[in-house]
């Protein structure tokens, strides 16, 4: 009995969505050649920029009118798309997946349509790394790429650390800073660059334990541990923390908004983590989608999304026209590799682990 | 009498009674839709079993229940963080309802006294109070906590942190978590938690208390102080006695009220200290999707709170007997 109840609520919910999505288009003159593609984006000033930049630059070489949908950057997305799949209508037909979301995507199957890459031969200016097969052939082409990084107050801090491991000097930075609460939020691929073999220390349950147990060894320094991207923002804004992790484009508009917030690439790098375009199994949008990831592949649009919305480009700087100055704005070197493999298929060892480490049990 | 009675046996009875069944039959279909159903489904999914990195299926497992008294790696090792959890959703809920409860009840009491008018005035505000959200007010406490807009500016700026840290009370409170090296500091910590929450559910309290006292018989109050009582054993001896029974059923509706706070832990608690609720949260939409412990969490959450609440109405009918 609830099956067929819950279904039905959710094919009503798809219909309001589709109806939604009739209305969105009703603003433009309706032709019958009107080709259109849904795109999902993280909202805010993400979706924004995007809006504002990216899609219409798409529009006016393809012809295919963008409708923006905004989803979370996180697998939540993935419990949403999976309901809708089952009630056989998606919100979106292009979905944005960091890496980490994409590959369990692909190993819960039926959420991700396979791409044919000739289609799509833009995505050959970037490295084979940046799309994604998961098996099944390819699922994910790279679109953009964010940092997670150091930041430090520069009214408080006026000599910027130079490694990850000063955050550990409780002289410095007592109850000071600000980390992300989640196991996966990369601070333990900070944590084994700075004082382990970095992704090698993953391999081994032991590895991973002695990671968590340095980290615990920063806990007198941390005042907030923040769950929601808004609460560091804050905190760093009120002078609640003078350092911490933060993502590296929020960072730079927040410095260039005139708050006391710089982010730093201590030696050890900062963790580089990226996004895919991936196509809803169930969208009949093949050739539009294609259309749309070769646009996003290409060095201009590549360009335009580093300098519009503070994302670093995902191939290489000398095939871009940024500058030197506009590089350095949304990238840096070294980049921390993450350790995903390790945080899919030891995600309950390693967030157990961590919680308790973050609670003190 | 029933109504058939008074009608005799010879009048025709049934469709008044059928549409009394039907409507009957619908208000407990509706029931059973919106609360057993979605219950029983938690229910079904605490039992699945989570495949690492990726969702979950559909099985009958206790492994959930386990993990939450033991953890994921028994038997090679045990942990109480579930159950630390779980003790923090109840301590919690508890202290901010009973603190909401004890400053309610003066405030409401004296709000009884006053003039119609003025008690009307009073109910509409706090009303209009309650379509504040959780977010808005822990938004406007995060503001009146924090060092550069709040309290701690306040303490910088009039010299109170100077003098704390000259009379050596500084060190004290860095002890405490109450201040980092630069200026005092209220966030995070259970203080905080605890006001935020209290001040949540603090026009509740009053708005749930108000039926009972402004009923209050003021005469009584009144004989007892001609009597020679004077004002703090009138409130024991006579106005305690009397709202006992609403007192207890505020308190433990409040109490069921905050066990589901969320918003106010993430930001002002320390993760040391985080809730049930909390945990829950993560497990079901955090990047694990391990609905299947987030339901079993919900379901110890649920009879944890129902063997209090029972517990709560025992102790209350007992006093009630023993009054």
């Amino acid at each position: 009995m609830t099956g067929p109840n819950r279904r039905t609520l959710l094919k009503q919910g798809g219909a309001m969505l589709g109806l939604a999505a009739a209305s969105g288009v009703i603003g433009t003159p309706l032709i019958a050649q009107t080709r259109t593609l849904r795109v999902g984006s993280y909202g805010g000033y993400f979706e924004n920029s995007f809006k504002e930049h990216v899609f219409p630059a798409f529009t006016a070489a393809t012809g295919i009118t963008v409708e923006s949908v905004t989803q979370p950057n996180s697998s939540d997305w993935l419990v949403t798309m999976q309901q809708a799949t089952a009630a056989g209508s998606v919100p979106t037909d292009i979905s944005l997946y960091a890496r980490d979301t994409m590959i369990k995507a692909s190993r819960l199957g039926g959420l991700i349509k396979p791409l044919d890459l000739s289609k799509i031969p833009g995505a050959s200016n970037l490295d084979p790394y940046f799309v994604f097969d998961g098996g099944q052939g390819p699922l994910g082409v790279g679109a953009m790429s964010w940092f997670t990084s150091m930041v430090i107050n520069p009214t408080e801090v006026t000599e910027a650390p130079a490694s990850w491991a000063e955050f550990w000097d409780t002289s410095k930075y007592e109850s000071s800073l600000g980390l992300s609460k989640n196991f996966n939020a990369l601070f333990l691929d900070i944590t084994a660059a700075t004082f382990f073999d970095g992704e090698a220390t993953f391999a081994s349950d032991e590895g991973i334990l002695a990671v968590i147990a340095k980290v615990a060894e920063l806990k007198p320094n941390v005042a907030l541990w923040w769950s929601a991207e808004s609460q560091m923002e804050q905190a760093m804004k009120n002078g609640d923390v003078i350092g911490g992790q933060y993502y590296l484009d929020v960072s730079n508009l927040m410095a260039s908004d005139g708050f006391p917030i710089k982010p730093i690439f201590p030696k050890e790098g900062n963790p580089q983590d990226y996004g895919s375009w991936c196509l809803a199994a169930i969208s009949d949008k093949d050739a539009e989608a294609a259309e749309f990831m070769n646009f996003s592949s290409d060095p201009a649009t590549q360009a335009l999304m580093s300098r519009k919305i503070g994302t670093a480009p995902l191939i290489a700087k000398e095939k871009t026209d940024l500058t030197d100055d506009e590089f350095a704005f949304v990238s840096g070197s070294p980049s921390i590799k993450p350790a995903y493999e390790a945080y899919l298929d030891k995600e309950t060892f390693i967030k157990e682990a961590w919680d308790k480490m973050v609670a003190g049990v | 009498m029933t109504v058939a009675a008074q009608i005799g046996p010879m009048a025709e009875v049934p469709p008044a009674l059928r549409w009394g069944a039907v409507v009957n039959l619908l208000l407990w279909a509706i029931a059973l839709l919106l609360c057993l159903v979605p219950f029983g489904l938690v229910l079904l999914i605490s039992f699945g079993h989570k495949v690492e990195g990726a969702g979950w299926d559909w099985a009958f497992s206790s492994e959930n229940y386990l993990r939450f008294f033991v953890g994921a790696n028994w038997p090679a090792e045990t942990t109480s963080l579930y159950l630390g959890q779980l003790y923090w959703s109840m301590r919690y809920a508890v202290v901010a309802a009973v603190l909401a409860v004890v400053t309610a009840l003066p405030f409401t009491y004296l709000m009884t006294r006053q003039s119609r008018r003025a008690q009307a005035r009073w109910l509409v505000f706090l009303l209009a109070t309650l379509s504040l959200s959780e977010v808005f007010i822990v938004m406007g406490w995060d503001i009146i906590l924090s060092n550069n807009s709040g309290l701690p500016m306040l303490f910088a700026a009039s010299g109170v942190t100077d003098w704390l840290k000259d009379t050596g009370w500084f060190d004290v409170l860095r002890d405490w978590g109450l201040a980092n090296p630069r200026n005092v500091k209220f966030k995070t910590s259970e203080f905080a938690t605890v006001l935020t929450l209290s001040y949540l559910v603090w026009p509740y309290a009053v708005i749930l208390l108000y039926p009972a006292l402004s009923r209050l018989d003021p005469s009584l109050a009144e004989a007892a102080r001609t009597m020679g009582a004077r004002p703090w054993t009138v409130a024991r001896t006579v106005i305690l006695p009397a709202v006992r029974l609403p007192l207890m059923g505020t308190t433990l509706l409040l109490f069921v009220f905050l066990l589901g706070a969320y918003v106010a832990i993430t930001v002002f608690a320390d993760p040391s200290q985080h809730t049930t609720a909390v945990s829950i949260y993560e497990n079901v939409r955090g990047s694990t999707l391990n609905a299947p412990f987030g339901a079993a969490q919900s379901v110890v959450l649920l009879v944890a709170a129902g063997a209090f609440l029972v517990l709560g109405q025992r102790l209350s009918r007992k006093s009630q007997g023993g009054a």
